[in-house]
């Protein structure tokens, strides 16, 4: 049946085949995207001067014959339609009229020819499938992994700060343990709202907090017991950083538990992988190095700490 | 004026026009030409599909989508497309017949109008000082618009003389229609004569397009029209 729908278009007679593109997705949990990429310069043209809210004069978004209006974006020539679909609707059609030349609409994997103006027939609504438990964490844990490394080179400095004091395993270990704790704390709690501080305290404290770790590897070579405190509090603040980067990534409305633990594994993984690399990097040369890099990363911090106040 | 646009639905049928970047380039200079596909001059372009072009041509010469003003004097630009293939509703066909001056076609005895239609458009581009020697020629498309005056001699208020020739010869009482860019609403038109003439006074600078519809009975579609257009830029 759902064949014979889109045979039916094949027959249908077309005009010049223009440059404008579209897309329609659905997701399970009801939402749908449909994309219209076309050249900037026309549309403009088309619009001259009127807002792009206008656009949704010449567009017609149907679920089982009931009209939808969709929220409209529109950047540089792609026209974003966004919204939710009636729950268990089976079908949908569209129209766009904005343009005199035939255009394509993929859908489910499969380009139609639809002639500028028209509206399509009715098409079957095929939502894609909802992401499994695995996909969802594996998604999050590689976000958390990617916020560290390359994305998060405040936070790679900080661990690299505590790798220049010693590699000695003991040290390194108890270092990272009450990082990781802190951070985890307040990661959880500043998602579940239970805590709320303003990422303009929070980032020029992490820069600052990086600073401090490098210029007390240049003056000591042991593990005092007010720095393991210290990197306690700095790890609640680093966490504090992270949860901002998670909330601006998106958290799904159900495994939140899920998503949560999988990006701080993620953080986790990050953190390893820059302790194994900073262990085959300078290992051997570690009494050399610990000094001038310690004092490079305070440098830098120091300038992040400005920064960040001034912004 | 161009949000009365926003008012005015699509039509059955759209104009298709050569628009240059530029009309009037240096000698040497390399232009893009762009095919447009629309209505009141507010198109869209067509995707380039060698499959679907039968002769694409800058003084005779094929391009692919740019040319280069090689030496001074007037150029033309051509377009001459393979049929598209359309199906119409006959209550829709019959709208455009009455739109395009085509109401000589009186279709009958069928619900869906199947018909063939190909492009003949045209553009002059000027490169140097303009001369009463420079000449458009007929580049033998099926359908065509001649300027029979170069029009970059032309001053906003005077005449163009255009002749409308359909296979070598002049296309009697056919409608041309004449707009311009500025106030694509105020369109000239006329019948043309005997020798297939019409005579378009037009009013403003800027770009203007000048086209025409003609159309026989065909086998195995129903009909096949020719839309021939002329596209220049008024000085």
């Amino acid at each position: 049946m759902k064949l014979l729908l889109f045979a039916s278009f094949l027959t249908l007679g077309a005009h010049e085949i223009g440059t404008t593109r579209a897309t329609a997705s659905f997701t399970a949990d009801r939402r749908y995207v449909i994309q219209i990429t076309t050249d900037p310069e026309n549309l403009a043209e088309k619009l001259d001067g009127a807002p792009a809210q206008t656009l949704l004069t010449r567009i017609q978004l149907q679920f089982d014959g009931v009209p939808f209006v969709p929220s409209l974006r529109h950047e540089n020539g792609t026209i974003q339609l966004t919204g939710l679909y009636p729950a268990g609707a089976k079908t949908f059609q569209f129209r766009y009229g904005w343009t005199f030349t035939t255009y394509s609409l993929t859908v489910d994997g499969r380009t139609l020819w639809i002639e500028g103006g028209d509206t399509t027939d009715t098409l079957p609504l095929i939502a894609a499938p909802a992401e499994t438990a695995w996909q969802l964490a594996a998604r999050y844990l590689g976000l958390g992994f990617t916020h560290i490394l390359p994305h998060g080179l405040d936070h790679v400095l900080f661990v690299l700060g505590l790798c220049l004091l010693s590699l000695r395993t003991r040290t390194l270990l108890l270092q990272v343990t009450a990082f990781t704790l802190a951070h985890s704390i307040t990661l959880g709690l500043s998602m579940y709202g239970l805590v709320r501080v303003s990422p303009s305290v929070v980032e020029p404290l992490i820069a600052l907090s990086i600073a401090y770790v490098a210029i007390e590897n240049i003056f000591l070579r042991e593990l005092k017991p007010w720095r393991l405190a210290l990197i306690f509090v700095f790890g609640l603040l680093h966490g504090l950083g992270f949860a901002g980067v998670l909330s601006e990534a998106g958290m799904p409305a159900s495994s939140f538990f899920t998503a949560l633990l999988s990006f701080n594994a993620g953080v986790e993984a990050g953190q390893l992988a820059v302790i194994a690399l900073a262990a085959v990097a300078f290992g051997r040369f570690h009494a050399k190095v610990a000094t001038p890099a310690s004092a490079a990363i305070a440098l830098a911090a120091l300038y992040w700490t400005i920064e960040r106040i001034a912004a | 004026m161009r949000l009365l646009f926003l008012l005015i639905l699509p039509l059955a049928a759209h104009d298709m026009w050569i628009e240059p970047a530029s009309f009037r380039p240096q000698e040497g200079q390399i232009v893009n030409v762009k095919l447009k596909v629309g209505e009141q001059l507010i198109g869209d372009v067509i995707a380039y599909d060698p499959a679907r072009i039968h002769r694409f041509e800058f003084n005779a010469t094929p391009i692919h989508g740019r040319f280069r003003a090689e030496s001074a004097g007037l150029h033309r630009i051509g377009y001459f497309s393979k049929p598209n293939d359309v199906e119409l509703p006959l209550e829709k066909f019959k709208q455009y017949l009455g739109e395009e001056g085509l109401e000589f076609i009186r279709p009958a005895g069928k619900t869906t109008i199947k018909e063939n239609f190909s492009r003949c458009a045209k553009s002059l581009v000027l490169t140097g000082p303009a001369n009463a020697s420079q000449r458009d020629t007929a580049l033998g498309f099926p359908l065509e618009l001649i300027a029979e005056k170069n029009p970059y001699l032309l001053t906003p208020g005077a005449s163009l003389p255009v002749r409308l020739v359909y296979r070598d010869r002049p296309l009697t009482n056919a409608l041309v229609v004449a707009l311009n860019r500025a106030a694509p609403g105020e369109k000239v038109s006329a019948r043309t004569d005997k020798l297939g003439r019409v005579r378009l006074p037009l009013k403003a600078s800027g770009l203007w397009l000048i086209k025409a519809v003609h159309m026989i009975p065909s086998d195995p579609a129903d009909y096949h029209s020719y839309w021939a257009s002329l596209t220049f830029e008024l000085p």
